[in-house]
């Protein structure tokens, strides 16, 4: 019988509450009297804990409760892999880890005495030498992250050979290798973590942002000495999971601990600055690896030895490494696979389990040279991958025993859709194609429990059918997959079906969502579940109608002639109670092996599932950007429950898989996140990659329920992989790391093209002697002074509440409001976006701000004799709007600033007056410019690629922000702050800095007419849309009808601290009609002369340079007669 | 201060008065604009304060002078129930910000080409989806209304 609900885009059953807002996720409800917990944290990679008193915090007024680790049983650690693995203490003891390590945690009745009992905390810690790479922790004489038997940092090393590698290495004639590294990416999870947990009634009842509840219970059953059923998790709305809440994280347990010592509800949410340094990244994987193929094309053997970046806490890594290694001996038909792993521990942040758990690790080398075989083999990428794909029926070497496998038909389908042999065929400069593939399982038996799964299905009297399952739907769609095979095996519409989940009050047990067993574990558990139920009430009907002849349909048990409604049927049955009939049933797959018994290469798994991706890309040889033109994701899964999430599935694996190849990464600056911002850690945005397309391949699946296979993790295997073939297919350069942002790009492209090292000589420029010196005093020891000695000296904020808001009406009472207030006190605000911001950052804790948005005299955007005058409280949208059709350049540059949101109320002066962007001063770092002079800038010797400068920086390295600024400098502004009109290239002191004194304010900004033949053109390079400017150009010139430029315009914003001007390419262009290559020669001239770049921010002169040539090119392209290029 | 949000009045002491309109909306018990990135940067906060859709995270509370739409009192049906055809969310947290904001962008117009919506919502991060499914929501919505235009109105 062909399926009815089964197969079919019902809509979401928690459509309703989602759309509107009014889905109860963990933090929207709380019972009268909820605390607000917050975790004091570890500030240093590796410190011993002297001394830990939490007196004055204790009797700060509203403190409810200070839990350090002594509330905890002495010794007590997480199970997570268990022993001999498990190692991780709730709250620190005697040493901390890592920066971010949960030392001590607050109760208290308001966010604000929360945070002054952190600060009340005392501890003194001993530093300890932190270890802060894998290739630190492998160095000899290295510290110890951990006391361990071994005496070394590897936690565990594996090796072995799956299949004959004599035979294997018999059959090889072709030889490809490499090492590949896939850094740590965080999840960002929409909903940062949050618990609300209640401790009443000797139970703690817990409201917790999971997608396993068994593993929250467990382990604080555990940790706090409670019996299991002392701890129940109710169901809540999860925003996001993608394996991160797939084990327990720390806050649950903190915030149980807090409300057991409290009595009273806690709500502990982390932050996202907290979301993103202090919870667990992906593991970072270097697998070096060598492939061999034989002539014809067939791959014969595997080689890998795979370095994995542990953090501070084994947690899963232990098995996430196995996962990694076991795909290579998965994918593919090799004669063997010669393996080995390290788990190295050091002082980073653990890594955790992130959707693929280990796979696109590995994956990222295995396609890479599978690309490179077909490459040396002569055969095409997608042909030899069909040639070496996985056969149904057939075993893998790492032991997986394949059913049904469409592998062939995956890579058909990519190769047919994306358009593979015309692109290739007609190529493009610049674009390339790229493909990759993957295998994954649905469901692993990799912990005591992980082949059971349970479910109970109610009918009530009124003939609802309720479905009760104790994992968990993070937005995976669970739930209402769930509710469709309760609603095909019963046949009720599915309107009157509701699914309950997580809450084992309610639901049987069940492990959760993990390793891809969602939809397999659970789709049987329900299934048969129902199938009882069907069966009941078939029974009961027939007894009712008087027939054994009945069936089920829509909601009735139906004979010839007669019908009941299945509500009524509850009723008859002996043990129905409360009006409800309740069947509990168990599912025990037997098709998988255990992981840990001793098996040699167990079947993990009950079915697996198979991928092809193809993708075409376009990169940018002046900036370096990687476009993705085209995307087609081909997925073997069996058969769909429902089609349209299967396909959310797959297209949003390939988004997050896309944002690790494109710009995601956690960087690190002594053991601590500096990117630890949505503003600084770049996600994929709407505009990414807007063509994406998934298909669905579908076949029988002997073990699937209704045929259904895996597809939550297979779909962010592929996609780095097909990238980095494209790229190279598009350039000619294999890449063998992520991400793949600009400066990589650029890099590699000059070095590919033999472009000479740009010489600033220095020597014959005294005036950067000091900066100079100062730059290579910083890695001799200075750095280190300063960071350690002179950061005690530190200027800190304390936040404070803004006592006043006063909102004057016209200029003079502006004036009158800031009189006499000592900067710092007050702050000039239009919309406050920055303000916000900053505030929130520690930047600014004014008492008073004085908002700009009434004074109608700074909201008028009004033309006069000889120009335009533009009011600082005008909003960007406002200008925008207003500039689209008189100057193209400057509502360009608007366009590209933020987001529609913010510009609809961001002004004209709030843009120009905001602070920097620099990660280290935005991000809490306690730098030169936040914390005063006796602090170190610490992208001297950090991470300095994108937000800092490569002309005239000085002691910080920052730059003005604002790219208004930068467009402004091009139109010849001049900004009027009180009776002065300064010109605006005189605005800015420094980064982001003004040259305005206290009581002043930005009134307006005057732009002179421009002449008729004035062209404009605005270039950004930035790292994803809304970005600040990595590097920005203005370009305003004179256009004679010849082609000629006239006094000419160019200005960089990002690469200077305040807007750049390089004066003397202006002046050798005036009057010329310039080709590119006299553009470049020019540019690199003057960046020879003028530019004294850090080491990594010289390759922005490369994409200003490039940004040139391309504004120059869009000029051309207004003009009929372009200039010609004689390079 | 007193606002009105979705039609009732919410009243919050503003202890702080540097606190967000998205401080004080979750305060007084609105759960549609939801808190995850604070800073400006993803959307999820988004409502609308008359006709304009802001991020109420980085909005002065103490500024606000016009009525707060948020999406639980945004009506839109036809657009939440695209979002429902097209599986235009999954775990839904950065929902109610994408209606709000297709919704503004709805009503400023709807005769937009596809490449500009997907434009329109670079705003608005969303970790699960991909986007994909949420501009064909959109999209849809937007022809379906565009259909149902008075005759005059259309281009
Ligand atoms: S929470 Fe407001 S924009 Fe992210
Ligand atoms: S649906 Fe989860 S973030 Fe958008």
């Amino acid at each position: 019988m062909r399926p009815k609900v089964v197969g079919t885009r019902v809509r979401p059953l928690d459509w309703d509450a989602k759309t509107a807002g009014t889905a109860r996720y963990a933090a929207d409800a709380r019972p009268e009297g909820t605390l607000v917990g917050r975790i004091l944290r570890s500030p240093y990679p590796h410190a011993r804990i002297v001394r830990l008193d939490v007196d004055r915090a204790s009797r700060v007024p509203g403190v409810r409760a200070v839990v350090t680790h002594r509330d905890l049983a002495p010794g007590v650690v997480y199970e997570h892999s268990g022993e001999p693995y498990s190692d991780r203490p709730p709250l620190a003891v005697d040493r901390v880890a890592y920066v971010g390590q949960e030392v001590a945690a607050v109760a208290a009745d308001t966010a604000e005495a929360a945070e002054r009992a952190l600060r009340l905390i005392d501890v003194r810690y001993r530093r300890l030498r932190p270890v802060l790479s894998t290739a630190a922790a492998l160095a000899a004489r290295a510290t110890r992250v951990r006391r361990r038997e071994g005496g070394d940092n590897v936690a565990l090393a594996v090796s072995g050979v799956w299949g004959s590698a004599e035979l294997a290495r018999s059959r090889s004639t072709v030889t490809v290798g490499g090492s590949f590294d896939y850094p740590r990416v965080t999840h960002a999870c929409m909903e940062p973590n949050t618990t609300l947990a209640w401790w009443h009634d000797d139970r703690l009842e817990l409201w917790t942002s999971t997608q396993a509840s068994h593993f929250v219970v467990h382990e604080l059953a555990r940790v706090l000495g409670l019996r299991l059923d002392q701890v129940v998790c109710r169901d809540v709305a999860v925003g996001g999971g993608f394996g991160s809440k797939s084990k327990v994280s720390e806050h649950e347990a903190i915030a149980g601990l807090l409300s057991m010592r409290s009595g009273r509800p806690v709500l502990v949410e982390l932050t996202r600055a907290e979301e993103i340094s202090a919870t667990k990244p992906r593991h970072a994987f270097r697998t070096t690896m060598r492939a061999h193929a034989d002539d014809t094309g067939r791959i014969r053997w595997f080689e890998a030895e795979v370095d994995v970046d542990n953090g501070a806490f084994n947690h899963y890594g232990p098995s996430v490494m196995r996962a990694g290694i076991k795909q290579i001996g998965s994918l593919y038909r090799p004669d063997a696979v010669s393996w080995s792993g390290r788990l190295i521990d050091t002082n980073l942040t653990p890594g955790g389990q992130f959707r693929g758990y280990g796979a696109p690790q590995t994956a990222l080398a295995i396609e890479c040279l599978v690309d490179e075989l077909a490459e040396r083999t002569g055969i095409d990428p997608i042909e030899f991958r069909i040639r070496n794909a996985n056969e149904p029926g057939s075993v893998a070497p790492a032991g997986a025993r394949i059913g049904s496998a469409r592998l062939v038909e995956c890579l058909e389908s990519v190769r047919e859709l994306i358009g593979w042999d015309e692109h290739r065929r007609d190529r493009h400069p610049s674009r390339g194609l790229g493909v990759a593939v993957g295998v994954h399982a649905s469901g692993s038996y990799a912990y005591p429990g992980g082949n059971v799964s349970a479910a109970g299905i109610d009918v009530t009297s009124a003939g609802e059918v309720v479905v009760r399952f104790g994992g968990s739907d993070a937005g995976t769609g669970q739930r209402t997959i769930l509710g469709q095979i309760a609603a095909e095996v019963l046949d009720v519409p599915i309107g009157r079906v509701q699914v309950i989940m997580n809450d084992w009050d309610e639901a049987p047990p069940d492990m959760g969502a993990w390793s891809s067993r969602g939809t397999h574990m659970g789709g049987h558990a329900v299934k048969r579940a129902a199938e009882a139920m069907a069966e009941r009430l078939r029974a009961l009907g027939a007894e009712k109608l008087g027939t054994e002849d009945v069936r089920l349909c829509g909601g009735r048990v139906e004979a010839a002639g007669a019908a009941v409604d299945i509500g009524e049927l509850v009723a008859l049955a002996p043990e129905s109670a409360d009006g409800r009939l309740r069947i509990d049933t168990d599912y025990l797959e037997e098709r998988m092996e255990p992981y840990w018994t001793g098996i040699p290469n167990p079947n993990i798994s009950p079915s697996y599932t198979f991928a092809a991706h193809a993708v075409q890309v376009e990169v940018d040889e002046d900036t370096g950007e990687i476009r993705i033109l085209d995307y087609v994701a081909a997925h073997d899964i069996g058969r769909a429950i429902h089609p349209g999430m299967v396909e959310g599935q797959i297209i949003g694996g390939v988004v997050q898989g896309l944002g690790a190849v494109l710009g995601e990464n956690l960087i690190y600056e002594g053991g601590r996140v500096v990117n630890a911002s949505y503003l600084h850690y770049p996600l994929p945005r709407s505009t990414t990659a807007p063509s994406i397309r998934a298909v669905l391949i579908e076949g029988p699946e002997e073990a699937g329920p209704y045929d259904a296979k895996s597809v939550g993790e297979m779909s962010i295997v592929p996609p780095a992989p097909a990238v980095l073939n494209a790229v190279y297919d598009a350039v000619g350069i294999r890449f063998h790391s992520l991400p793949l942002t600009p400066d990589v790009v650029l890099r590699a492209l000059a070095e590919k093209r033999g472009a000479p090292r740009r010489r600033h000589h220095l020597f014959r420029r005294p005036g950067r002697w000091q900066i100079e010196l100062f730059r290579r005093l910083y890695p001799l020891g200075m750095h280190a002074i300063l960071h350690r000695f002179g950061t005690s000296f530190a200027r800190r904020r304390p936040p404070r509440p803004v006592r006043r808001v006063v909102t004057p009406a016209s200029v003079p009472e502006l004036t009158a409001a800031l009189a006499g207030e000592p900067p710092g006190e007050v702050a000039v605000v239009g919309a406050g976006t920055d303000l916000t911001t900053q505030r929130a950052q520690g930047l600014a804790n004014p008492h008073t701000l004085v908002s700009v948005t009434a004074v109608t005299a700074l909201r008028r955007l009004h033309a006069r004799a000889g120009g335009v005058e533009i009011g600082a409280a005008v909003t960007l949208t406002e200008l925008a709007r207003w500039a689209r059709d008189r100057i193209p350049m400057l509502a360009d540059a608007v366009e590209t600033i933020a987001s529609a949101q913010i510009r609809d109320v961001a002004t004209v002066g709030g843009n120009l007056a905001q602070a920097k962007r620099c990660w280290f001063f935005r991000n809490g770092f306690d730098c030169y410019k936040r914390g005063g002079a006796t602090c170190p800038c610490y992208a001297v010797t950090g991470d300095h690629r994108f937000h800092h400068a490569a002309v005239d920086a000085h002691r910080c390295q920052a730059v003005t922000p604002s790219d208004l600024a930068t467009v402004f400098a091009a139109l010849d502004a001049t900004v009027r702050v009180g009776d002065r009109h300064v010109p605006i290239g005189g605005l800015y002191r420094g980064p982001g800095e003004l040259r305005i004194g206290p009581g002043e304010f930005i009134e307006s900004v005057s732009l002179p007419e421009p002449g008729p033949e004035r062209r404009g053109v605005f270039e950004k390079l930035r790292l994803w849309d809304g970005d600040f400017a990595v590097v920005s150009l203005a370009l305003d010139v004179g256009l004679d009808a010849e082609g000629r430029w006239h006094r000419p315009r160019i200005v960089y914003g990002a690469l200077a601290p305040v807007p750049w001007r390089p004066a003397a390419t202006e002046r050798a262009l005036d009057g010329r009609r310039p080709t590119e290559t006299e553009l470049t020669t020019l540019i690199e001239r003057e960046f020879e002369r003028r530019a004294h770049p850090l080491s990594g921010t010289a390759w922005k002169l490369d994409a200003a340079a490039g940004l040139l040539r391309r504004a120059a090119r869009r000029l051309n392209g207004d003009t009929p007669e372009g200039g010609d290029d004689d390079a | 201060m007193r606002i009105r949000v979705d039609g009732d009045i919410v009243e919050d002491p503003l202890a702080d008065q540097g606190d967000s309109l998205l401080a004080v909306l979750r305060r007084g018990g609105r759960t549609a604009p939801k808190a995850a990135c604070g800073q400006g940067e993803c959307g999820a906060c988004t409502v609308l304060l008359g006709d304009r859709a802001v991020m109420s995270c980085v909005v002065l509370a103490a500024g606000v002078d016009a009525e707060v739409t948020t999406a639980a009192g945004l009506g839109a049906d036809d657009l939440r129930e695209a979002f429902a055809d097209h599986v235009a969310f999954q775990c839904g947290f950065c929902t109610p910000g994408q209606i709000v904001r297709a919704e503004a962008v709805l009503r400023e117009g709807v005769h937009r080409t596809r490449e500009e919506i997907v434009r329109a919502m670079a705003g608005n991060v969303c970790r699960c989806t991909g986007y994909v499914q949420i501009v064909d929501a959109i999209v849809a919505t937007m022809e379906k209304r565009r259909a149902e235009e008075p005759e005059c109105d259309r281009r």
